[in-house]
């Protein structure tokens, strides 16, 4: 375990540092985990004791360990002894630069790369080659607004690019370049497509120079599978931690990296970058209360925060907490309205109420604001089911999927939209896609099911099989173990039918539920045994049956009537066949 | 989202229309002079004329030349003063130096146009109409430009400075060239002209595959016909000798090339969504055409490349979605097909012929269905097919898209017909469309037949012509393989004929083939300009190609003439597909009835009428049959030499029917020497092509089981053919293979004949030729009729006189049609019966006897078909022997022995094919 006044140190140095070359928001995340991490007990000072006491509520009330300030014993890999301190940058900046930073923070980035263009130290070629890049992006931005074309044709291209590459290669061939310029090549290679090397730059930086997290942001988005992460070559810092924490999360295995901010909350108890990331995975594992409950502790901490606070209305939405959404809403709209997860929030509040155009028209801004932001589209397809528009639902969807192929709610939304339309068969390949990414969720199952079940399929044996797989995912709404009875009571298999009858009248008990199911299912259960003289369990359905009025209740009385006879009558017969 | 940045028909400025309106105002300047400067006489300012006439009309191709490609086009149009033209043209370009300039230049433009009220002008005053072509031209232009925002201007301007740069470095080396070698120049000039010639052939190649438009929806109906024509004509093979497979892969590598050019640094203009989407038809047809002879990772690379560039241009995914099912990937396929439909819901592409119709809201999601299930089709997953169309069916009746459902029966029937279903329950699964609900009671041939006819009705209603033609000919097969029989089986039964009708497979035939006259009458509606208008282009430049054209070979010309044909009568590629499938059905239908030279003669008149527009698996298929007909009539050696010829031009089609072509052939081969092993070994690789699906390829395994009781048959194992030709039948007889019975009812009589058991062979001798009466099969009928004179003989001598008779009433039609093997048999028989009947004396009639086998043994010698030959000499020899000619005797016995020996050593001249 690294001890904390370490990682304070390198963190400190490093912010200086990523300032200094204008990584503002590496700096930013840097920031905010140094201030994450605990503070000693020996130099409280107010302000630190007053900014720490509303995050430990929630401590107490879900953090299973108590002993988060005992370092943990073993973490399965071994840390390096010492980990190096950033070096400190030379004190003095030559004057250019100075004047170069102002330019830039003033985002004249033309303006700044000039400034630079016949410095020649690492700390000036970086910040011009950046600034250029940068330029070049604001130059795009533009014109992709001025001049879109006919078919959403996008030819703005950055064009500093082809420059940039060429004068990075170079620098790196003959060795005269920095860890921060190894950043910044990785992002050029990116954009250009290639993306191993962009990778291998990447992790030449991130190697290098560790605290950039910005690096390790894009070395994240390259890894789009499990196995390109496992063979990335990464020396050990804690900010590996973080590094593949957020990457595993992406990869939609939840536990692990859970596991992973669990352990970094050692070290940064109070940070609330963590705290975010573990909601997001708690989340994705539909731990809706909790996931509650851990937002609101972030907001009060953190007021003004906009990030992954579109996550956070998914909860509210999800719970119909309108009121609460409601109060979100106007919250992120105050603090920043032209935020694409802003406009997502007030989207799902409109959606919540039920007024569907204006939620399409508000995750239609988010999608202007970024065209690849995954949950807007699906959502925008939820919308459009719901006013049955289905190919603008169909279109959305299909723009989620392909911004994402994980996302199994937008294959979901797919197969649904194209079963309204009666297309079952066609909508199968989509549940199909979907289950494939979430083999594990009832609903699906169920979903499938049901296309099977659809009278212009009629393909019952399938439907069986899909309702059995959503019975053994633990199905929670109780849906599947009746259709399975009644499947197999259509087709004829009796003693199927009582045994899924009987399962679910077992749920039905123990959930304490009651309904026409259940009448059913004791109906049947009754009749079914009686047929087969099990006369005593079936008085036993019979007699639950006479607790309930209604036609049942009728029915239940012919049967027992029957029972009587049955068991009475045989004998009684015989008795008048030898009268006294 | 989709509907939304739809514009279509926008109109762009570009650095090469602005290099036109430098030229016309070079042609037309504003000063009134009756012959502007430099042009020396009228006719060189109308060439001239001509020329910016031609680059106006191409002003909506896809490929826009670059500066260079245009300064060599001047230089031919400007004979003496081309210098001048293009120093013009490249001054003027190198003027503008700010994005002001272009403001001023535009302006000027405004000037060379007359006024609208020009009437009062002078006769030799030049003055450009503003509503001629010409003028009209400018005036888009100008107004184009006037629309741009300054930021469009500005981007124009860099353009232009890109457009000139390219040309002026490319022309630096040109010159550096010129002062070196003279003889390189010359050199340099002809690489020229041919490059220029070879693109122009090319892109007529494309225009012509892309003016086969379709109004429905666009690709549905290239898609359908390429299958039915697949199906349409299924069994029959032959050959074509020209240079067509060289020539396909070059267009295929040169059209790959110039568009990966063209797009790239293309990619700094915009272009018009209907420019794109007519490069995009004309790469669908391609693709469509060639089939995987077109490399598809460079169609994959260029459909990236344009994706890149305009991301809400669905039609692409369609485009991948082609490509990827010619080069059989069946999981990108389906992606991509789903993708297309996800995001235009099956309206893209739509729009730009029938706009009026207007699409539902629902969208197009038919169709979608209907591609998919002949996407399964064509993977051969037929019940996952037929799911799907019963979908399409349904939903089609829903949207009441009575198209739709016209192409859906008809794709339907296909597939009824093609694959092999057996039973006729529950394959339709619960259908709710009364067509298909009370075809569940009835046979698969009765429910072909209804689909087809419900197709037929509905696409004749809507004036589908090409769904017509070509359900007409689905129709015209159905008539061909199957017999008539009333869908109601009650009544007196009177009037039914067991017997199928030639007059209404002709009939049909007739009608599919209407579609060019229909076509010819409408033409005007059913051109896009678009598609032909660089044609104009290109038809100018043919004089001056000549010298080009001269070099190249002859047969290459008499191509070149057609297409120069085709696009003057602008027949669309699909409805001289569909012309051509006739063809190829007469083909199969005269083959059938038994008509060689016919069948001949129509595979040959497809073969070069429209070899060169047709898609490589029919083109694949007319070879297949014509080397067919060169095995059985001319021999194996000349078979063999045209398969090579095909195999270079075909290996690369997928599912290649040419590999099963050559097995046939060499088991036939193998068969005739006597080498059973090698037989055996080719029989096993054809039974192994086929695919192990129930009900798919059974054509292939009809064949392979065939073959294989030939095989036992020859080896002498009959009971064991006999066993295998049983089973073979019972499976015809499930899958309703009509005409196939007949030739396994021959076989079966064929073996208790070799077997000695002629006495069994006679019903099935009868059996045969009663099957081939009814469906008229008249060639395999004089074949059983043989068998059945060969039975008879093989009762006893007593009965010569009788087989005899039977075999002179077979003989106009076996000497007239039959091959080499049939014709030899007939004429050995023919000895033997003349020998065996005990009235016939050899001393007397010795003529007769050996002419007949003097003939048939030299056809056997082109067979090499050992047994038979030994059996002609032997029967020579003894004829010889009885009339005491001795040294004829000793002739004929020695090559008596050879073939014998040969018979027994098959394995020391192994065919160099195998």
């Amino acid at each position: 375990m690294v001890s904390k006044e370490s990682c304070r140190n390198e963190i400190r140095a490093a912010i200086r540092q990523l300032s200094d070359r204008c990584l503002y928001s590496a700096a930013k995340w840097a920031g905010e985990q140094l201030v994450g991490i605990e503070q000693d007990s020996s130099n409280f000072t107010p302000s630190n004791t007053r900014f720490q006491r509303g995050s430990s509520s929630i401590r107490r009330r879900f953090s299973t360990n108590e002993s988060i300030s005992t370092p943990q014993p073993s973490v399965g890999f071994s840390q390096p002894p010492a980990t190096p301190l950033p070096q400190e940058d030379e004190v003095i900046d030559g004057d250019l630069y100075l004047l170069a930073k102002s330019y830039f923070d003033c985002r004249e980035y033309r303006r700044a790369s000039h400034v630079l263009r016949d410095q020649m130290s690492k700390k000036s070629v970086f910040l011009r080659c950046y600034a250029l890049y940068l330029a070049g992006e604001k130059r795009k931005e533009e014109e992709m607004v001025g001049l879109e074309g006919p078919l959403g044709k996008s030819d703005a291209i950055n064009r500093e690019l082809v420059s940039l590459e060429r004068e990075l290669s170079a620098l790196k061939r003959t060795g005269a370049i920095d860890s921060f310029g190894l950043y910044l090549y990785g992002v050029v290679l990116k954009e250009k497509g290639n993306e191993s090397l962009a990778r291998a730059s990447l992790v030449e930086s991130v190697n290098s120079y560790p605290w950039n997290w910005s690096a390790w942001s894009e070395l994240q988005s390259l890894c789009t599978s499990i196995e390109i992460l496992n063979s990335l070559n990464l020396n050990n810092h804690w900010m590996k931690e973080f590094f593949l924490g957020s990457a595993y999360q992406e990869l939609r295995m939840h536990s692990e990296s859970l596991a992973k901010y669990e352990y970094l909350q050692g070290i940064f108890s109070f940070s609330n970058y963590i705290q975010a990331q573990t909601a997001k995975a708690q989340y994705s594992l539909r731990e809706f209360d909790q996931v509650e409950i851990m937002f609101e502790d972030l907001l009060r901490n953190d007021p003004y925060r906009v990030e992954d606070m579109d996550l956070y209305s998914n909860v509210l939405y999800a719970k119909e907490a309108c009121a609460a959404l409601s109060y979100l809403a106007h919250k992120v709209f105050l603090t920043d309205k032209y935020r694409p997860e802003s406009c997502c929030i007030v989207g799902n509040y409109y959606s919540l109420k039920g007024q569907h155009e204006k939620a399409v028209m508000y995750f239609r801004r988010a999608l202007k604001l970024n065209k690849k932001y995954l949950s807007a589209w699906t959502l925008m397809g939820h919308e459009y089911v719901e006013m049955k528009n289905t190919s603008a639902a169909i279109d959305a969807y299909r723009r989620a999927v392909d911004v994402n192929p994980c996302d199994y709610r937008a294959w979901y939304g797919l197969g649904q939209a194209y079963e309204m339309m009666g297309m079952p068969f066609y909508a199968l390949h989509y549940f199909r896609k979907s289950i494939f990414f979430l083999p594990n969720d009832s609903r699906l199952w169920i979903a499938m099911a049901k296309c099977y079940q659809s009278e212009q399929l009629h393909m019952l044996e399938e439907a069986i099989k899909c309702y059995k797989r959503a019975v053994n995912c633990g199905d929670t709404e109780g849906i599947a173990l009746n259709q399975l009875a009644k499947l197999h009571q259509k087709l004829g298999r009796n003693e199927e039918a009582a045994f899924y009858f009987e399962k679910d009248l077992e749920r039905m008990d123990a959930e304490g539920l009651e309904g026409p199911n259940m009448f059913e299912a004791l109906v049947f259960l009754a009749t079914h045994l009686k047929t087969n003289k099990k006369f005593d369990e079936a008085e036993v359905y019979c007699t639950r049956l006479l607790d309930y009025s209604g036609p049942e209740k009728e029915k239940a009385k012919s049967l027992l009537r029957g029972i009587r006879m049955a068991q009475t009558g045989f004998p009684s017969m015989d008795m008048e066949h030898f009268p006294l | 989202m989709a509907g939304l940045t739809r514009t279509a028909g926008a109109f762009a400025v570009t650095p090469h229309k602005i290099s036109v309106c430098i030229l016309l105002q070079l042609y037309a300047p504003s000063a009134q002079m009756s012959l502007p400067f430099p042009f020396s006489s009228i006719s060189q300012h109308n060439r001239l004329g001509l020329y910016l006439l031609s680059l106006t009309k191409s002003c909506d191709d896809i490929f826009e030349p670059k500066l260079e490609n245009l300064i060599n086009q001047l230089r031919e149009v400007g004979e003496d003063m081309d210098a001048w033209l293009t120093d013009h043209l490249t001054n003027r370009f190198s003027s503008l130096t700010s994005p002001d300039d272009l403001l001023n230049f535009f302006n000027d433009m405004r000037g060379i146009l007359g006024s609208l009220d020009s009437v009062a002008a002078q006769d030799d005053q030049i003055i450009l109409d503003p509503n001629s072509n010409l003028g009209m031209f400018v005036r888009r232009c100008i107004l184009a430009f006037n629309l741009l925002s300054f930021e469009g201007v500005c981007h124009l301007f860099t353009s232009i400075e890109v457009y000139c740069r390219e040309a002026h470095s490319s022309s630096a080396q040109y010159d550096a060239s010129n002062d070196n070698l003279g003889s390189l120049i010359q050199h340099d000039q002809m690489d020229m002209e041919k490059y220029i010639m070879d693109k122009a052939t090319e892109e007529i190649e494309l225009q012509k595959n892309a003016s086969g438009r379709v109004p429905f929806h666009l690709h549905t109906p290239e898609a359908l016909f390429k299958v039915t024509e697949g199906l349409l004509v299924t069994r029959k093979e032959k050959s074509r000798t020209n240079t067509k497979k060289a020539e396909a892969t070059q267009l295929a590598c040169a059209s790959s090339s110039t568009v990966n050019d063209t797009l790239v640094d293309e990619s700094l203009f915009l272009r018009t969504n209907y420019q794109i989407q007519g490069f995009l038809m004309e790469q669908a047809d391609a693709i469509e055409t060639h089939g995987s002879s077109l490399s598809s990772s460079s169609i994959e690379s260029f459909l990236q490349k344009l994706q890149n560039l305009a991301p809400e241009l669905h039609r692409v995914h369609f485009l991948r979605y082609l490509n990827k099912l010619h080069s059989d990937d069946y999981f990108a396929a389906l992606e991509n097909l789903l993708r297309y439909f996800d995001y235009s819901a099956g309206t893209e592409g739509f729009d730009l012929v029938l706009p009026s119709t207007g699409c539902s809201m629902y969208g197009r999601y038919e169709i979608a269905l209907l591609c998919l299930g002949m996407m399964h089709f064509r993977f051969g997953h037929p019940n996952l097919a037929l799911e799907v169309l019963t979908e399409a069916v349904r939903v089609s009746q829903q949207h009441s898209n009575d198209t739709c459902l016209a192409y859906t029966l008809a794709a339907m029937s296909n597939l009824l017909s093609e694959m092999g279903i057996a039973s006729t329950t529950s394959v339709l699964g619960s259908s709710y469309s009364p067509v298909t609900s009370t075809a569940s009671l009835l046979s698969v041939q009765q429910r072909v037949y209804i689909l087809l006819k419900e197709s037929l009705r509905r696409a004749d209603t809507l004036k589908l012509r090409r769904l017509v033609a070509s359900n007409h000919l689905a129709m015209a097969k159905f008539e061909l393989m199957h017999v008539q029989r009333p869908l109601l089986s009650f009544g007196p039964k009177a009037s039914v004929r067991h017997k199928t009708c030639p007059v209404s497979v002709c009939k049909e035939i007739r009608l599919g083939a209407h579609l060019l006259s229909d076509f010819s009458a409408e033409s005007s509606t059913m051109t896009i300009d678009g598609s032909l208008s660089s044609v104009w282009l290109k038809d100018l430049q043919k004089p001056w190609g000549q010298p080009v054209f001269s070099q190249e070979s002859g047969s290459r010309k008499s191509s070149t003439f057609f297409q120069f044909c085709d696009h003057l009568v602008s027949i669309p590629g699909s409805v001289s597909q569909i012309i051509g499938a006739s063809y190829l059905l007469r083909a199969t239908s005269w083959e059938l009835y038994g008509s060689a030279p016919m069948a001949r003669m129509n595979t040959l008149v497809y073969a070069t009428l429209f070899g060169d527009s047709s898609s490589s698996s029919d083109a694949e298929l007319a070879y297949l049959k014509l080397i067919q007909h060169l095995a059985l009539y001319k021999g194996y050696k000349d078979a063999f030499a045209a398969l090579k010829i095909a195999e270079e031009k075909f290996l690369t089609v997928s599912k290649s029917k040419i590999l099963l072509l050559k097995l046939q052939l060499l088991h036939e081969h193998a068969l005739h020497r006597g080498n059973l092993k090698l037989a055996q070994r080719m029989c096993n690789e054809l039974g192994g092509l086929a695919s192990t699906t129930m009900g798919v390829d059974m054509e292939l395994k009809v064949e392979a089981s065939l073959r294989e009781a030939r095989t036992l048959l020859a080896a002498k194992q009959y009971s064991q053919a006999a066993n295998v030709a049983h089973s073979l039948f019972c499976t015809c007889h499930k899958f309703n293979l009509q005409i196939e019975k007949a030739s396994v009812l021959l076989l079966l009589a064929e073996i208790h004949k070799k077997s000695g058991n002629a006495v069994l062979g006679l019903p099935y001798a009868l059996a045969s030729i009663s099957f081939c009466q009814s469906f008229n099969l008249d060639l395999l009928k004089a074949s059983a009729t043989l068998t059945l004179a060969e039975l008879w003989l093989g009762l006893g001598s007593n009965h010569a006189k009788r087989a005899l008779d039977l075999l002179h009433g077979a003989f106009p039609m076996i000497l007239g049609h039959g091959g080499l093997e049939l014709r030899a048999r007939a004429y050995i028989f023919e000895a033997n019966c003349y020998l065996s009947d005990p009235s016939f004396s050899v001393s007397t009639d010795s003529d007769t006897v050996l002419d007949s086998l003097r003939q048939a043994s030299d056809e056997l010698q082109a067979l090499e078909y050992h047994e038979l030959a030994a059996e002609a000499f032997y029967l020579m020899a003894m004829v010889y022997d009885k009339l005491g000619r001795l040294e004829e005797r000793e002739e004929a016995a020695t090559l008596f022995k050879k073939h014998i020996t040969a018979l027994e050593n098959p394995q020391d001249e192994e065919p160099n094919m195998a």
